[in-house]
C-alpha cells in the first residue's frame, strides 16, 4: 500500500484470483456457501453486482463430501426431460456414483444469485471429485479457503500417549471379562 | 465344564433373589492372569490378581453415574470418542448398564452417540466379525450426524411446499440440551 505503485495498486485491486477449496469429508451446503461469496465477488471491498468481480473457485475431492443425517438416502435430486414421462428422480447416493462433482454443482448453482450473471459465474467454478488438478490450474491458485467444517478425529487417528492422558471413566468389576 | 458354569449361575441368582433390592451380588474372585515361571527343575505356574492403575480422583465423587462424577452431564458429543470407547465392545456395541454404572438417560444418550459415531466412521476397529472375508460392495459414504439407520432412512420423494416442508433430519433430540459455545441455536431438522 505505502511502497506500491499505483499500476500495481490498480492490478492488484482489480485481477481476477483463483481460490481452492478442498471438500474432503465436508457438507456440500457449507462449501456452495463459500465459493459462492467468492464467485460473486461479496469478498471484496470493490463489490458491486453489475462490475463482474467475481474470482474462481476450484474445489477438489468432491467424491468425498459428506452430508449430515441420513440426506445421502433421503435428499431426492428431480428433473424433467421436457418429454412426456420424462420426470426422473434420483436419490443423492445414486446421483453422486453416476457423476462424483453433479452435488457439490447443483447446490452452487442453486445458491447463486438468479440472474444472467449466474452461467458466467458457474464457468469461473471448477471441480474436480479428486486432488488431480490439471497443470495449468495449479499454477493460477493463489489461496486455500479455510474448510467450513472441523473434521473430527478417528480412534485411531489419536496417539497412545493422549489416550492414556485420557482417565478412565468408570471402573470395571473384579470379575468382569472384557469381550 | 459345563456342569460347574450352570452351577456358578444357578447359586448366583439364589444369592441375588436372597439380597432383594438393589444390584448387590455376591463378592465376586477377582481375575488372575496366568503366571508360568521355569527355574532349573521347578516350574511354577501361579495366577497373578491384575492390578489396575490408578485413576485420579473425579471433581464430583458423589455422583451416581461415571458421567456425573466427571461433570460431562451435557458436554460430550459423537465426536468424544476417547470418551465413547470406554463404554463399547470390542465390536461395537454397548456394555450393559449394570457393569458401567451410567444412569438411564446418560446410557441412552452414550448409546446413541455410539451409533452416531460408528455411522460416521470415527471407531474403525470395533467392527464386529466376518469370518468368510466377505468384501463389502457397498460404496462408503461420508456421512456425519446420522439418526437413523443406513437401510432404514427412505427417500423423499416429495418435499411439500415451503410452508409445510418435510424436514430431513440431523443429530438426535437427547442430545439438544448440549452445552453451546455459538450462540446459534442447534437444528434438529434441515
Amino acid at each position: 500500500m505505502a511502497s506500491y505503485t499505483k499500476a500495481a495498486q490498480q492490478w492488484a485491486t482489480f485481477a481476477r484470483a483463483w481460490y481452492l477449496l478442498d471438500a474432503k469429508m465436508q457438507p456440500p451446503g457449507k462449501i456452495a456457501a463459500a465459493t459462492v461469496i467468492r464467485l460473486e465477488g461479496r469478498h471484496k471491498p470493490i463489490y458491486h453486482a453489475l462490475s463482474d468481480c467475481g474470482d474462481h473457485v476450484v474445489i477438489i475431492n468432491t467424491r468425498h463430501i459428506a452430508f449430515s443425517g441420513n440426506k445421502w438416502e433421503q435428499k431426492v435430486y428431480s428433473s424433467h426431460t421436457g418429454y412426456p414421462g420424462g420426470f426422473k428422480q434420483v436419490t443423492a447416493t445414486q446421483l453422486h456414483l453416476k457423476d462424483p462433482t453433479a452435488i457439490v454443482k447443483l447446490t452452487v448453482y442453486r445458491m447463486l444469485p438468479k440472474n444472467l450473471q449466474r452461467r458466467t459465474m458457474m464457468q469461473r467454478l471448477h471441480l474436480f471429485p479428486e486432488d488431480i488438478i490439471p497443470e495449468d490450474i495449479q499454477k493460477n491458485l493463489l489461496q486455500e479457503i479455510p474448510q467450513p467444517r472441523a473434521v473430527p478425529k478417528r480412534l485411531d487417528e489419536y496417539t497412545p500417549e493422549e489416550i492414556a492422558a485420557f482417565p478412565k471413566v468408570w471402573i470395571p468389576p473384579k470379575d468382569f471379562r472384557r469381550k | 465344564m459345563a456342569a460347574p458354569s450352570l452351577l456358578r449361575g444357578g447359586l448366583k441368582r439364589l444369592f441375588t433373589g436372597l439380597f432383594g433390592n438393589g444390584w448387590v451380588s455376591p463378592p465376586a474372585r477377582a481375575l488372575r492372569e496366568v503366571v508360568e515361571v521355569t527355574e532349573g527343575n521347578t516350574t511354577t505356574i501361579e495366577g497373578r490378581i491384575i492390578e489396575d492403575a490408578e485413576t485420579p480422583t473425579p471433581p464430583n465423587p458423589s455422583g451416581q453415574c461415571p458421567i456425573c462424577r466427571w461433570n460431562l452431564k451435557h458436554k460430550y458429543d459423537y465426536v468424544d470418542v476417547l470418551l465413547l470407547s470406554q463404554f463399547i465392545r470390542s465390536d461395537g456395541g454397548m456394555l450393559p448398564r449394570r457393569i458401567t454404572g451410567l444412569c438411564l438417560e446418560e446410557h441412552k444418550k452414550i448409546a446413541v452417540c455410539v451409533q452416531m459415531a460408528h455411522r460416521a466412521g470415527l471407531l474403525p476397529n470395533h467392527r464386529p466379525q466376518l469370518p468368510e472375508g466377505h468384501i463389502p460392495k457397498k460404496p462408503k459414504l461420508n456421512r456425519y450426524l446420522t439418526r437413523w439407520s443406513v437401510k432404514s432412512a427412505r427417500p423423499i420423494w416429495s418435499r411439500g411446499p415451503k410452508w409445510c416442508k418435510k424436514p430431513m433430519p440431523v443429530g438426535h433430540p437427547l442430545l439438544k440440551d448440549n452445552v453451546k459455545y455459538t450462540q446459534k441455536p442447534l437444528s434438529l431438522n434441515h
